[in-house]
């Protein structure tokens, strides 16, 4: 079967992956790895040999009301040079207030006014980074009740405005549905499905909040079945695209992370032949 | 409702530890409540931000174990907080902020340790440099070389500390046996390089480290030379020399 | 050329000309780290058991390093 699932590229793996190469989708790394130099980027570039590239961006901060951090605009936009990926990702969030840097994907209420931050800073990037860029929606724990919007159409109307792609987490949908007790089909429905350009898939566990479940994106797991079956249900209703394994916390061996690849792999197979068939 | 500046201005003031109560009435909340739900933003970011400095400071956290360490984090980053998100740069504040952390204070080299994971750290990313070879240096003739000056590498660092870190950095490895490290062992002098797979530090001898460090302050070999004597007249010039050049100490002659 | 740094480009001529062979069979204590990304952290979110009340913001503390620290004699281990 053909392999076009991707996995993220963790240091653990770096030297396994440069000595066995194994067949995989793609190689996703997080930008703010390989800002510095160092010995593991020297390894990145020469994987960019052999693999195509995702640089997933996870502080640009692009909910950031004070505007995108110029300095770490162009560092990102050094590493994107270096590797020319064939992808590059951030979140809709925010992590950067007053100077302080706080490492979290922090939530933005979906307002016209935070529409607008967004949509500047989402411009900034792209400019300087002279492409598009693709978004992924969060990992919800908390709504804002001054929300106007909901996040599907905050995010439709942020791609109509930059031009800017999806990328649809398919675990953050399904915690952002449990813990905001939204319908993901009905989320899904509302989505700009000609701007998705990837999908990320990965575990996530369940936490005690005061004796209540919630769901926290831990990339810790497996993806859960759950996870898979919407995931399928993206496929068939918002077409193929490149799909990425994330996988953060307790990371296991590659050839397991590989595994729910080729499960990805096969799942997507198995949709398409059943949207043939329909 | 806030605007989007008083709001991510308030959250941020709630993550770095000062109790905003009054984003509770912002967030909606059922059978999970608001503040539990903004709790999860802030467990999140003392979690992840405590792991990345025990990824920095792995020597300090084996020293103090997990429970003290991540309460030390907590205490650092209600004060240091980092000004930009790669986290490989973080911790440039915390040898200092442990010198005068009241509960380690029964542990008075923890401040000069963390020094040490800080400078290998550093090291780490300073980025691949080509050394000088002793061909390299051959180049030069040998009756100019003592006038000539030579560069570090980037990322180099000396350390001077009234403790044995090596010894103690030993004992603090995952595969160190049940030894113990006697604190009486005293002064060490360090240099810490850039090498080919991430970072390293070696012991010098005292004229070693002080040759190093008149070269690193810009003496010329000749001058350097002459402050290593001063300190001990048996200092080893050409043994020194050829074990600095087979470390990669040098990158440039100038 | 003084004398002393007529001894001094001596003994660097000396070290240059130290054999390769010679170098590389001297024992050398180097002790070494490889740096893992610091920026994964940001999903490392496994130890979140407890959300609402492990943020480390009230709790009553008791001060003792348990580590390694406990191999290290000739110096106080607790600050009591």
């Amino acid at each position: 079967m053909e392999r076009a699932t991707g996995i993220g590229l963790r240091a653990p793996h770096l030297a396994q992956l440069e000595r066995e190469r194994p067949a995989v989708g793609f190689l996703e790394i997080h930008a703010e790895n390989y800002l510095a130099p160092s010995t593991a980027l020297q390894a990145v570039e020469r994987l960019r040999l052999d693999y195509d590239f995702s640089v997933h961006a996870v502080g640009l901060s692009l909910g950031s009301v004070d505007g995108v951090d110029e300095g770490h605009l162009e560092r990102v936009a050094g590493l994107v040079k270096r590797l020319e990926p064939r992808w590059i990702s951030d979140h809709l969030a925010w992590s950067i207030s007053g100077g302080r840097y706080f490492n979290e994907l922090l939530p933005l209420p979906y307002t016209e006014e935070a529409l607008d931050v967004v949509a500047r800073n989402v411009q900034r990037v792209q400019e300087a980074l002279g492409r598009p860029i693709s978004i992924e929606n969060p990992a919800c724990y908390l709504a804002f009740r001054h929300s106007t919007l909901s996040e599907p159409a905050f995010l439709g109307e942020l791609v109509r405005r930059t031009g800017c792609g999806l990328l649809l987490d398919a675990n953050n949908v399904f915690v952002s549905a449990h813990n905001l007790r939204l319908d993901p089909q009905a989320w899904r429905v509302a989505l700009p499905a000609a701007a998705v350009t990837q999908y990320h898939l990965a575990g996530h566990a369940v936490n005690d909040a005061d004796g209540e479940p919630i769901l926290i994106d831990d990339h810790g797991s497996a993806v859960r079945e759950a996870v898979w079956a919407l995931y399928a249900d993206f496929v068939r209703s918002l077409g193929e695209h490149p799909t990425l394994i994330e996988w953060d916390t307790d990371i296991p061996s590659l050839e397991v992370l590989l595994e729910q690849a080729a499960t990805a792999d096969r799942l997507t197979a198995g949709a398409r032949s059943h949207a043939c068939v329909a | 409702m806030l605007a989007l500046r008083e709001l991510q201005a308030a959250f941020a003031d709630h993550l770095a530890g000062r109790d905003r109560v009054d984003l509770l009435a912002l967030v909606s909340g059922d059978s999970i409540p608001a503040a539990a739900r903004i709790a999860v933003h802030r467990h999140h970011l003392g979690q992840s931000l405590s792991a990345a400095l025990a990824a920095t400071f792995p020597t300090v956290r084996a020293l103090v174990g997990e429970d003290f360490f991540g309460r030390m984090a907590r205490d650092f980053l209600a004060g240091f907080l980092p000004t930009q998100p790669v986290l490989a740069e973080y911790g440039a504040d915390l040898a200092s902020f442990i010198a005068t952390y009241g509960p380690a204070a029964g542990l008075p080299y923890l401040a000069d340790i963390a020094r040490l994971d800080w400078a290998l750290n550093v090291a780490a990313y300073a980025g691949p440099v080509r050394r000088l070879t002793a061909a390299d240096l051959s180049a030069v003739s040998s009756e100019r070389l003592p006038a000539h000056h030579l560069a570090l590498p980037p990322g180099t660092c000396l350390i001077d500390s009234p403790f044995p870190l090596p010894d103690i950095w030993r004992a603090s490895q995952p595969d160190a046996g049940e030894g113990v490290v006697d604190l009486a062992a005293g002064r060490c002098r360090l240099v810490v390089l850039p090498g080919s797979a991430g970072a390293f530090f070696v012991s010098l001898s005292n004229p070693e480290a002080d040759f190093v460090a008149a070269l690193a302050a810009g003496s010329s070999l000749e001058e350097a030379a002459g402050v290593a004597f001063a300190a001990d007249a048996t200092f080893d010039l050409s043994k020194t020399f050829a074990r600095l050049i087979r470390l990669g100490t040098f990158a440039a002659l100038r | 050329m003084n004398s002393s740094r007529i001894a001094i480009a001596a003994a660097l001529a000396a070290a240059l000309a130290t054999p390769a062979a010679q170098a590389q069979g001297m024992t050398e204590k180097c002790y070494g780290i490889a740096k893992a990304g610091r920026n994964d952290c940001q999903t490392d979110h496994s130890s979140c058991a407890g959300t609402s009340k492990k943020d480390g913001q009230t709790d009553a503390w008791v001060a003792v390093p348990k580590g390694s620290c406990e191999k290290i004699v000739g110096g106080k281990l607790t600050s009591s």
